[in-house]
Parts: C-alpha cells; sequence; structure tokens
C-alpha cells in the first residue's frame, strides 16, 4: 500500500471509530442570547 | 483544431453548473445572517453575476487571459472579445469554441468576489460595495488568474498546479475576506451575544446546491467530457463527504453534539479544499483532503472567534484557509498517474512541487492582502464603507434597498 492510501484508512478509521466514543444524548439546552434590534410586537389587552 | 461536440456540451453545461453556485451562495449566507439583512445578502451574490458577466466580455477576460505581458498580466487585445470567437484556442481549450472556455471562466469570476460578500454582511454600504467589486475583479483577481492559469503567466510557468482555483478562487477571496473584515470593523453588538442564522434551512439548502454546482466547477475544468472530468468528479463528491463527515465529528466532540450547519460548513470546506488537487489526485488523495480539510478549517474558526475578528460569515477559515490546504495538498498527494500533464506530488516522490505550490500561495496571499487593502482604502475615499450605526441597526434591507425580505419586519 503507498502512504496515501495508508493515510486515508487511518483518516476514515479515526472518523468512523470517533462516532463510538461521542455523546450519544444532548446536553441540556439552554435558550441562546439573541443579538437583536429589532422591536418586538406588543400584546394589545383589550 | 476540430470542435469535439461532446467537450462543448459538458464544458456549456458545467458553465451553467458554475453559473447556479453564485445564487446558491446567496443563499447559503442569506440564511446564516439575521433576517433584517437576508435580502442585502442575497443581493449581494445577484448583483455581482451581472456585474461580472459585463465585465468579464468587456475586460476581465483580456486582462486574465489575453496575451501574456511580462508573465503578469494579459493584454488588451481581447478587450470586448476582440479575436475570442467560437473556433478553439489552442493554449487553453482545443476543442472547444473560445466563447464555450471564456464563458465557463466567466462563472469562476463571478464567484469569486461573491464568496467574499460574506464577510462584510450585515455591515457594509452598498454603493461602496459595488465600487470594491468591480476594481477587486479587476485589479485582484484578473492578475492571480493570469499567473496561475494564463498562457505565459509566471505561476503557470513555475509549474504551479491548480486545477480549478485553490489559489486563483480560494485563497484569494478567503484572505481578502479577512483583510475587509478587519478594514471594517465589527458589528454592532459583536461579542455581546450570538448572532443567530435566521434560517438554517436555507443555508443546508444553499450548501446542497453548492455542492452540485461544484461538479461542473471541478469536473468541467477538465475542459473535456472523458476520463479526467470522470476522476475530477469522483474526487470531489469523495473529499466533500469526507470533510463534512469530519466537521461533523470534531464539532460533535468539541460543543458535545453534532452540528447541522456544521455538515453544511464542512461539505464546502471540503469542496474548496479539493478544488486545486480534483484534476490531479486519486480517490484516497482526496479522502485524506477532505479530512484535513474539516480539521483545519473548522480549527481557523476557532482561532478567529479567539482574536474576535468579525468575518461574518467565515469565508477566511472556509475559503481562505481551505483553499491553502488544499494548494498545499495538491503538492503532496498528486500524481501522474491521474493525469499525465500534472506532476507528482511529494508522497509520489517529487518533493520539489509542494515548494512550488508553496510559493503560489504565498504569492496569491501577499497580492490579496496587498490589492484587497489598498482598494479598500480607495473606496472609502470616494464612499463610506461602512453604513450608520443607525442604518446598520434598522437591517440593510430597508436601509440599502427599502425592501424587506418577509412581510412581518416591517409591521414591527
Amino acid at each position: 500500500m503507498d502512504p496515501t492510501t495508508i493515510m486515508a484508512i487511518a483518516c476514515s478509521v479515526l472518523v468512523f471509530t470517533g462516532w463510538l466514543v461521542l455523546p450519544h444524548a444532548p446536553k441540556t439546552v439552554k435558550p441562546a442570547v439573541v443579538v437583536s434590534e429589532e422591536r418586538q410586537p406588543v400584546a394589545i389587552s383589550a | 483544431m476540430k470542435i469535439d461536440s461532446g467537450d462543448t456540451a459538458w464544458v456549456l453545461m458545467s458553465a451553467a453548473l458554475v453559473m447556479l453556485m453564485t445564487p446558491a451562495l446567496g443563499f447559503f449566507y442569506g440564511g446564516l445572517v439575521r433576517r433584517k439583512n437576508v435580502l442585502s445578502t442575497i443581493m449581494h451574490s445577484f448583483f455581482i453575476l451581472c456585474l461580472i458577466s459585463v465585465q468579464w466580455v468587456l475586460w476581465g477576460y483580456s486582462l486574465a487571459f489575453g496575451p501574456d505581458k511580462a508573465h503578469i498580466i494579459g493584454g488588451l487585445d481581447w478587450v470586448g472579445l476582440n479575436h475570442v470567437g467560437l473556433t478553439p484556442n489552442a493554449d487553453y481549450a482545443p476543442t472547444i469554441p473560445h466563447q464555450a472556455y471564456m464563458l465557463f471562466q466567466m462563472m469562476f469570476a463571478v464567484i469569486t468576489p461573491a464568496l467574499i460578500s460574506g464577510a462584510f454582511a450585515e455591515r457594509q454600504r452598498f454603493k461602496a460595495f459595488v465600487l470594491f467589486s468591480l476594481l477587486w475583479a479587476t485589479f485582484v483577481y484578473d492578475p492571480i488568474a493570469h499567473w496561475v492559469w494564463g498562457a505565459g503567466g509566471w505561476l503557470h510557468n513555475l509549474g504551479t498546479l491548480d486545477f480549478a482555483g485553490g489559489t486563483v478562487v480560494h485563497i484569494s477571496s478567503g484572505v481578502s475576506a479577512l483583510v475587509a473584515a478587519l478594514v471594517l470593523g465589527r458589528r454592532i453588538g459583536f461579542g455581546q451575544g450570538k448572532f443567530e442564522p435566521h434560517n438554517a434551512t436555507m443555508t443546508v439548502l444553499g450548501a446542497c446546491l453548492l455542492w452540485f454546482g461544484w461538479f461542473g466547477f471541478n469536473a468541467g475544468s477538465a475542459v473535456t467530457s472523458g476520463t479526467l472530468a470522470t476522476s475530477a468528479f469522483v474526487v470531489t463528491n469523495t473529499a466533500t463527504a469526507m470533510a463534512a463527515l469530519t466537521w461533523m465529528t470534531v464539532s460533535w466532540w468539541h460543543k458535545r453534539q453534532p452540528s447541522v450547519l456544521g455538515a453544511a460548513a464542512g461539505a464546502v470546506a471540503g469542496l474548496v479544499a479539493i478544488t486545486p488537487a480534483s484534476g490531479f489526485v486519486n480517490v484516497m488523495g482526496a479522502i485524506v483532503i477532505g479530512f484535513g480539510a474539516g480539521v483545519v478549517c473548522y480549527a481557523a474558526i476557532q482561532l478567529r472567534e479567539r482574536i474576535r475578528v468579525d468575518d461574518a460569515l467565515d469565508v477566511w477559515a472556509v475559503h481562505g484557509i481551505g483553499g491553502t490546504w488544499g494548494a498545499l495538498a495538491t503538492g503532496l498527494f498528486a500524481t501522474v498517474a491521474i493525469n499525465t500533464a500534472g506532476a507528482n506530488g511529494l508522497f509520489y516522490g517529487n518533493p520539489k512541487q509542494a515548494l512550488i505550490q508553496l510559493v503560489a500561495i504565498g504569492a496569491s496571499w501577499g497580492w490579496s492582502i496587498i490589492g484587497t487593502f489598498a482598494i479598500l482604502k480607495l473606496v472609502n475615499l470616494i464612499v463610506p464603507l461602512r453604513v450608520g450605526e443607525d442604518e446598520e441597526a434598522l437591517g440593510l434591507d430597508l436601509s440599502q434597498h427599502g425592501e424587506p425580505a418577509y412581510a412581518d419586519v416591517s409591521a414591527f
């Protein structure tokens, strides 16, 4: 095998096996602080 | 020279595919900005499609591909497409009409300044953008295109391998984007919270259309419809997929979640990186190039965030760094088994090719920095580069174009 093929196989193995150890459940979601200069609609009561 | 109908059909079709990439870029970028700036962001791409289409036939093609002047620039002999007719040109494409080649190259010239627009999104004055784009295409893009692709260009003579534009398109636009971001400064509110993309689905759709169009970009650069185009098509798809997988995996490890936008950005990084190599590497080389793109471009974004540069849509990280990696990787993984008109790279026994690629990378970075900085300063003397603070707060859709992208924005 030439060096390019060896590197390609190593890269593929790294990515494919990497998924086995990655988190399988999402972290607790925090709402992002969104920067916005747009005016928000105002609630109108009767 | 005899015109080949198959080659001509493929190049014309490829030109149409590359043309689609510019509005696709508009959607890719448009989804990433806030809703008050989406129309202006899409307008950048649409406007440049019109502007460079005219600039290219008037003088752009002549400067880039016209008869060589001192190995630096093309002459003005082909201004207005004079001498650019329907018979083939032996230097560039001996089996298709010269105008078909000119048209194909036009689409590259169109998308390159459009790429830069992601850096100054949400704050550049439209009139300044118009002037900048015209000057940049003429004084930065056209000379670099001549150096690398023009008959007689000094990087071409040196033996630079750039199949579809790693230096000409991606390094030039990515590095110029960094310069533009630094000169224009940060957006109001940068660093105080996250500028959330207003429509991630639009961005993913744009990335998919870019991927589709990129087959014309790379496989079309064979300028024939045979084996080389097929090989370029295969490695383009492979590197893109590998880069998307790698980026998603790295971001999953780093941020603890697999990002959809990350996968889309990774695909674009892979497309960028394989561009210069697509006519010179085999499929194993494409996997390594895709993997490298996913890692280095992701790392470049982390660096850009750390040094607090407001390259709004990460043009430098994806195109500047992705293009640099691709151009270097071409000098590592190129093999004449794929393209006898190319050269072997470092891993095939020719370390000199890697050095040649480094020279091309350095020249492209250098001219892009100098040219872009000078043009931005010149334009700023004529018209302010940035909109005013009140215009930026209102959004460029309304302040620059008088039109909201979505009807409900104007009601607020």
